[in-house]
């Protein structure tokens, strides 16, 4: 890889009685580079020393990832299992014991057992996560459908990727988050963002995307709020939530309107463009600026700029993809690189900006309800026989497609899914509508969770396993660009706790599949296994090896076999992944969010997150750094709607929806739109924002529409003390 | 070739990345020393750090009656030396910015020391190391001139002066907002 303009040379520090281990980030799909200290007298990490080297964010590390290192020893990592025998107390903290490895494994196998036996195989279920190494997310796949052999596996890449895999599915045939490596993002003279607080969630690209405008080049940010990224945008479309879908038809019809369409690209290489010209024809900036509440004269000036622009890259996040129309606004947006040919080139292309370490990863091999390993599809005999040859399992055996994350909830509430393996993921804070979902957990008969700490959703387990840390284990991960990287162990587990993947061998074993896990003794060897079944899938890690990965300062995929250097630009030779080799230009009609502003609910509620937490805060929220500098959410309010509602800032008001309701402290800030409301997200229990967002769900993706619904707030007599 | 440290202001997000590095330098005791500041909250996200700006003559060694503050040869502003520091904090009221820390319990001040094990090896400094958005940098002297040339702050300035928007002059050297300005676009 070549090194930027950006790279020195700089040696680290390295103290005494220390030794450095490379590795990356646990947080963010930006995977940011660092060496994790190790004291060498007691084999045990004690800080953090920026990683110059690493060509991606050459040392740059963000507040979270400075303090990474402070979860592996902290006071409230889980030592040992946990049970609790009285189920009268689920959704609470209280009622655990310790108990030994062995006694949890026969209490597990034994309720999974039994309820297979009484009502079935599919009466197990398995929602995990993708914060973790792809060999991880690999067994994990494996182990809902060869050892528990349930159709119900899913994950919280829902909630986070499936809109951007979606979309770009449908619109190249190939879902990579980026088709270009972040390096080349500081030299495009365009950035277009869409609905990404990259200054607060993926800040260590924020040096890149500075550098465009001090290079001359134009920086274009479509989000309601005007966060810091917005701040310093030459334009800044301050679009109502969830309208994004018009906004990206108005980009599209004024640049072919304008004469920025490349007709002979899109005829060479696109399908779809006339019918999407016809369909993007009625957004004017007029309309759109009705819809959207953008003004027109803005919206002209963003789409020549971006059609003038000789190479531009346009990207966007879950602002865009947390809707109903989630996946719609992915091909949208995307439509913009199609339609004027700024694609399949460096310095031009599309990427999301991935929000978990492993979310591009995580979701190409096999833990989505759909899908198997290679990204390949559980409906499709051919990738059945595929995969069933490395598992030893014949296809007949294979169990049939589930139901995304949400749905598994629904699921819960009737009983058709009586008991949950949980890893990885904590829904009683990130998944929608949080008052049915903690119902619908209470509902099990039998819940296991494996996690580092007791989050808000082990509250809800029968079984707590303790699983490590990310310095504790080794393995691959593969970062928001599709390059495949390698994290490395810092230190030994502490306590009793486990590695995920060893937990799922140990259990397949126990649940009498051990033929098909127990070779699986080593991360390395788990590692072998998932090469060989993403090989031939598009998706293909097979010629990625922990050593060239080493090497080559990461791999990006597709990496066919031991001579293919990897695929760093995606579509250079204009050959997409659709069986003609053609992109899609998508004709899509807008439709507004599930649920609109109303006399009853005159607020737009939207959601998103703080520079100083990671997801559902289960890991930051620990941290003292991260905790002082944002302890408790709060609701943005703009000046003139808080004196319309006459409240003032610090003030702590009810906020509530048709689902539910919270206390929040009030925040004025100009920096959002008047109509519009904004929490973050990354509290549980009682300040969980959740408990107000709507389960409407994208009909493609089934990404719910955490980005939009109608709310409501008033004064609260209510004290502080009362609530908290 | 000499490096120092240089605040390019406009770049800051308020992520306070540089206050959590700070902990990270072996000889600060894991207690950060440096600032970040919301410039207008109720208005917008606009943010700057402020750092020690190790000037030439501190006025901080200057009020110090027991000569506690060192400088180093690069001219790195020091910490008080534990042994001679008398706890008057004079040195936090002197201090323009206002960059002193006080240890109530232990009754010494402690400071930025632009990570003094650092520096010296030509190592960038904590703060400037992870700065995820080049607000704080760590550059060489011709890299700074160019940045110079390049802003031309001087001329928005009632001043004229070329550069320096500080009083006295500093071994950290500060861009003010506006480094945008003026600037040619590419198309």
């Amino acid at each position: 890889m070549l090194k930027d303009k950006f790279y020195k040379e700089i040696p680290n520090v390295i103290h005494p009685k220390e030794k450095l281990v490379a590795t990356h980030c646990s947080y963010c799909g930006m995977q940011c580079g660092m060496n994790l200290r190790v004291d060498t007298t007691k084999n045990t990490i004690i800080g953090v020393e920026p990683r110059y080297d690493w060509p991606v964010t050459l040392g740059k590390m963000c507040p979270k990832g400075v303090t990474a290192y402070q979860q592996t020893n902290h006071d409230d990592r889980l030592l040992r299992p946990l049970i609790r025998d009285d189920a009268s107390t689920k959704g609470t903290k209280e009622g655990f014991r310790e108990a030994t490895w062995d006694e949890a494994y026969e209490l597990i196998t034994r309720k999974f057992k039994e309820l297979q036996t009484e009502y079935g195989k599919d009466s197990l279920s398995v929602y995990s996560g993708v914060s973790m190494t792809n060999e991880k997310c690999y067994l994990t796949g494996k182990f809902a459908r060869v050892a528990l052999q349930t159709r119900y596996i899913d994950y919280n890449g829902r909630f986070c990727m499936s809109s951007a895999a979606a979309g770009f599915l449908r619109s190249f045939g190939v879902d990579r988050g980026s088709t270009l490596p972040w390096t080349d993002i500081h030299e495009t003279d365009c950035l277009f963002i869409a609905g990404s607080n990259t200054a607060e969630c993926h800040p260590t690209s924020m040096f890149r995307v500075w550098e465009v405008q001090s290079r001359g080049g134009y920086l274009i940010v479509v989000d309601p709020r005007e966060t810091p990224l917005a701040r310093r945008a030459d334009i800044h479309l301050d679009l109502k939530p969830g309208t994004d879908l018009a906004l990206a038809n108005c980009m599209v019809n004024l640049l072919i309107q304008n004469g920025y369409a490349d007709e002979k690209f899109t005829l060479a290489h696109t399908n779809g463009f006339e019918e999407t010209k016809e369909l993007v024809s009625q957004f004017t900036p007029e309309y759109t600026s009705e819809i959207t509440g953008v003004a027109p004269e803005k919206l002209i000036r963003a789409a020549e700029i971006y059609g003038k622009a000789p190479n531009a890259i346009v990207m966007f996040a879950r602002g865009i993809e947390q809707q109903t129309r989630g996946s719609d606004n992915v091909s949208a947006y995307t439509n913009m690189c199609l339609v004027t040919g700024k694609i399949g080139r460096p310095k031009s292309g599309v990427a999301t900006l991935t929000g978990q370490g492993n979310g591009q990863g995580g979701r190409e091999h096999g833990q989505k309800a759909d899908a198997l390993p290679g990204y390949r599809k559980i409906t499709n005999p051919k990738h059945v026989q595929e995969v069933c040859s490395v598992w030893g399992i014949e296809p007949e055996e294979m169990p049939l497609p589930g139901v995304s994350a949400y749905e598994m909830f629904e699921l819960m509430h009737n009983k058709t899914i009586r008991a949950l393996y949980l890893l990885c993921s904590n829904p009683a804070v990130s998944a929608p509508n949080l008052n049915d979902v903690k119902a619908a957990l209470k509902n099990l008969d039998f819940m296991v969770c494996s996690d580092m700490y007791l989050s808000e959703s082990a509250e809800f387990a029968d079984v707590v396993l303790p699983s490590v840390t990310w310095s504790e284990d080794e393995g691959t991960v593969t970062n928001l660009e599709g390059r495949i990287i390698k994290i490395n162990k810092a230190q030994e587990p502490i306590g009793e706790s486990k590695p995920d993947w060893l937990i799922a061998v140990e259990l397949a074993e126990r649940m009498g599949r051990g033929k098909y896990f127990s070779h699986l003794t080593t991360a390395a060897k788990v590692a072998e296994e998932f090469r060989l079944a993403s090989k031939g899938g598009y998706a293909d890690y097979y010629g990625a090896t922990w050593d060239k990965i080493e090497k080559q300062n990461g791999v990006f995929w597709p990496c066919k076999d031991e001579n293919d250097p990897g695929t760093p630009y995606m579509f250079l030779n204009q050959q997409y992944y659709h069986a003609d080799g053609k992109a899609k230009i998508c004709a899509l009609p807008y439709r507004p969010p599930a649920e609109e502003p109303c006399e009853q609910y005159p607020l737009r509620l939207t959601t998103g997150r703080v520079v100083y937490h990671y997801l559902s805060g289960n890991q930051t929220r620990r941290i003292s750094f991260l905790h002082d500098m944002c302890p408790e959410p709060y609701v943005e309010v703009h000046p003139d709607t808080a004196k319309q509602y006459d409240i003032v800032h610090d003030e702590l008001v009810r906020l509530y929806t048709r689902r539910g309701e919270a206390h929040f402290k009030v925040k004025v800030t100009e920096a959002i739109r008047k109509d519009t409301v904004f929490v973050p997200y990354h509290f549980g229990h009682e300040l969980a924002v959740n408990l107000l967002t709507i389960p409407a769900l994208d009909p493609m993706s089934r990404m719910p529409e955490f980005k939009a619904c109608a709310a409501e707030l008033e004064k609260t007599v209510i004290s502080k003390e009362a609530v908290r | 070739m000499k490096k120092l440290l240089y605040i390019e202001m406009d770049n800051c997000i308020g992520c306070r990345s540089c206050l959590a590095a700070c902990t990270q330098c072996g000889g600060h005791d894991e207690r950060n020393r440096n600032y970040v500041y919301d410039v207008n909250p109720l208005v917008n996200r606009q943010t700057i750090p402020l750092m020690c700006l190790h000037c030439v003559n501190p006025a901080c060694a200057r009020s110090c009656p027991a000569q506690a503050i060192q400088i180093t040869p690069e001219g790195a502003v020091l910490s008080a030396m534990v042994e001679k520091c008398i706890g008057c904090q004079n040195c936090t009221i002197a201090c323009p910015y206002g960059i002193p820390k006080f240890d109530e319990e232990q009754n010494f001040m402690y400071k930025c020391d632009l990570c003094y094990d650092r520096t010296k090896e030509g190592i960038p400094p904590m703060c400037a190391s992870v700065c995820p958005t080049n607000t704080l940098q760590w550059i060489t002297e011709d890299e700074l001139e160019m940045k110079q040339e390049q802003h031309r702050l001087g001329k928005w300035m009632s001043s004229h002066q070329p550069f320096d928007p500080l009083e006295g002059e500093t071994n950290v050297k500060i861009s003010l907002p506006g480094i945008l300005q003026g600037k040619q676009k590419l198309f």
